[in-house]
């Protein structure tokens, strides 16, 4: 990997939080730079803040600032919707909305952000399957700038559920999931009666089909058992292989799968090679 | 009015009074500490009462058009702070939306109820329109104060979900909808309720007043259903109004979620 293919570059993030009247800084001036396909572990002791400089990273975290860049393009040309489109922040906790499995993972195809920007062209916004992410460019191309007003008056209209049922098929669904070795998965099921580690993959699952070109993968793998953390890290490096750059926190032992380790400690990032470069 | 009312005179009042002190010593000897209370409120309620009518009587004598609109401001601004105080857990600076959507509906209630329904003459009849707007208050108060304090609680609770959202692309009122769905519907259930139990179970009060008063009940009823139907929709108007202004108080600029100690 070279460094001039970086697909996502971050420069002075620092994050401050009010505590007690006081404001206490947990890191500053950050670098980090992430290529396609690349899969980096964030590790460091809790309280380091690994999730606010992932949350930073999606610019989903109040307390944090930096800049940003997808593809050489800064963020603040974005709005918070694509931008977040294509830099996904996976929480730890799997919140799963919906009546069944299915509509937990549909509901981001509900959204305006998908739903209102692939009118008629349902085919490639989500076609490919997560495992073998053919990358965005041939999907649905960059959308970049400020969304009109009629357009959004129109959107509270919509009925956006029937449109995310084109968009992504319960059949769809079905392959993915069993592609990803979730078999076990029933799609009719309400979301409460999963598992944890069935929970974790369906979260992961549901990222996954958005396609983003950076996920931010927030300990996922935490409270899973030995064989759910390996299911859960198999999915995520095919979705590498197929070029999605991918930054895991974890608490676990190295599995052999992160290019690249790099450590949050006391406001310092530190890098060092993964096991497998 | 009619002629055929019966007034209430001094001694109508002082028994009233006596069954809420007769109540209330009950309460005290049974320990149930509320009597205090219940005799204060009476009290304040007789005086306001009182107060009012004399202030409607005012009005309705000088029949000014200026004066009818100075006494519906006072009851406005008056609606705002009940609001507010009745609604728990939310931010500060929220009485200019208040205000604002108060305001609104009560301005649809006056050009649609009393300009193209009932069409008095002089058209701001201050014996209609002043407790029209009381009534409509009333009402929209105890719905925005629900609904506010719904909204923030909802927000509150669906902290995780909503940064979910957030993280998958939501716009912020994307995000906010299933709270602001759950406030409306929480804020309007006492009016959807009366409207469907009024005539079985009530009789609303309006309507009683006209009856005793000795008007003529089917008028009457025609009166209640006018106004119950404004009010239902209008409350329903102001809570919309309401959250579009508000909901963005649990976000940043960037649509990122506001903690309640930020906002």
């Amino acid at each position: 990997m070279s460094n001039t293919e970086k697909v996502f570059t971050a420069n002075g993030v620092t994050c401050i939080v009010p505590a007690q009247g006081e404001r206490r800084t947990i890191f500053e001036n950050l670098e980090f730079a992430i290529a396609p396909g690349e899969i980096v572990d964030l590790v460091g002791p809790s309280g380091s803040g690994k999730s606010s400089l992932l949350t930073a990273f999606a610019r989903l975290n109040p307390h944090t600032t930096g800049s940003f860049a997808l593809d050489g393009h800064d963020s603040g040309k974005f709005t918070p919707q694509q931008w977040r489109h294509e830099v996904a922040y996976l929480p730890q906790k799997p919140i799963l909305p919906g009546e069944t499995v299915a509509e937990a993972i549909r509901l981001p195809f509900t959204l305006a952000i998908r739903a209102g920007a692939v009118e008629g062209d349902s085919q490639d916004g989500a076609a490919t399957a997560a495992g073998a992410t053919t990358a965005a460019d041939t999907a649905a191309p960059h959308r970049i700038g400020k969304v009109g007003l009629g357009r959004r008056f129109v959107a509270l209209f919509r009925n956006n559920d029937q449109q995310a049922r084109k968009l992504l098929t319960d059949q769809k669904i079905r392959m993915t999931l069993d592609a990803m070795g979730c078999e076990d998965i029933d799609l009719d099921r309400p979301p409460h009666d999963l598992s944890g580690g069935q929970a974790a993959r369906v979260s992961l699952a549901r990222t996954l089909l958005t396609e983003p070109k950076v996920l931010l993968a927030d300990e996922v793998d935490a409270g899973l058992d030995d064989e759910n953390a390996e299911k859960v890290a198999d999915i995520m490096a095919a979705a590498a292989s197929g070029g999605m750059a991918i930054i895991r926190i974890r608490h676990r032992p190295p599995d052999g799968r992160a290019f690249r380790i790099v450590t949050l400690a006391n406001g310092i990032l530190s890098e060092q090679a993964g096991k497998q470069a | 009015m009619t002629g055929n009312a019966y007034d209430i005179d001094i001694w109508g009042l002082l028994v009233a009074l006596a069954m809420v002190a007769v109540a209330a010593g009950i309460s005290e000897l049974m320990r149930i500490n509320i009597g205090k209370t219940l005799l204060w409120s009476a009290c304040r309620a007789l005086l306001q009462l009182c107060a009012m009518g004399f202030i409607i009587g005012y009005v309705i004598r000088a029949n000014n058009v200026f004066l009818v609109f100075a006494v519906i401001a006072v009851m406005l601004v008056a609606a705002v702070q009940i609001t507010l105080s009745r609604a728990k857990g939310v931010p500060k600076g929220l009485a200019g939306p208040v205000l604002l959507s108060l305001t609104i509906t009560m301005l649809l209630m006056i050009s649609l109820v009393t300009e193209l329904v009932v069409r008095p003459h002089p058209w701001y009849a201050p014996q209609l329109v002043v407790p029209l707007t009381g009534m409509l208050l009333g009402n929209t108060v105890s719905a925005l104060a629900v609904g506010l304090s719904r909204f923030y609680e909802s927000m509150n609770e669906r902290r995780d979900e909503i940064d979910t959202l957030l993280a998958l692309g939501s716009t912020a009122w994307e995000a906010a909808r299933p709270s602001i769905v759950s406030s409306i519907r929480l804020g309007l259930l006492p009016t959807t309720a009366t409207l469907a139990s009024c005539g079985i179970v009530t009789i609303p009060g309006m309507m009683a007043g006209q009856v005793i008063a000795g008007g003529d009940p089917l008028e009457a009823a025609k009166y209640q259903f006018v106004v119950f139907a404004a009010i239902a929709a209008l409350t329903l108007v102001a809570d919309s109004l309401i959250m579009a202004m508000v909901y963005r108080t649990c976000f940043t600029a960037d649509d990122q979620y506001k903690p309640p100690e930020m906002r």
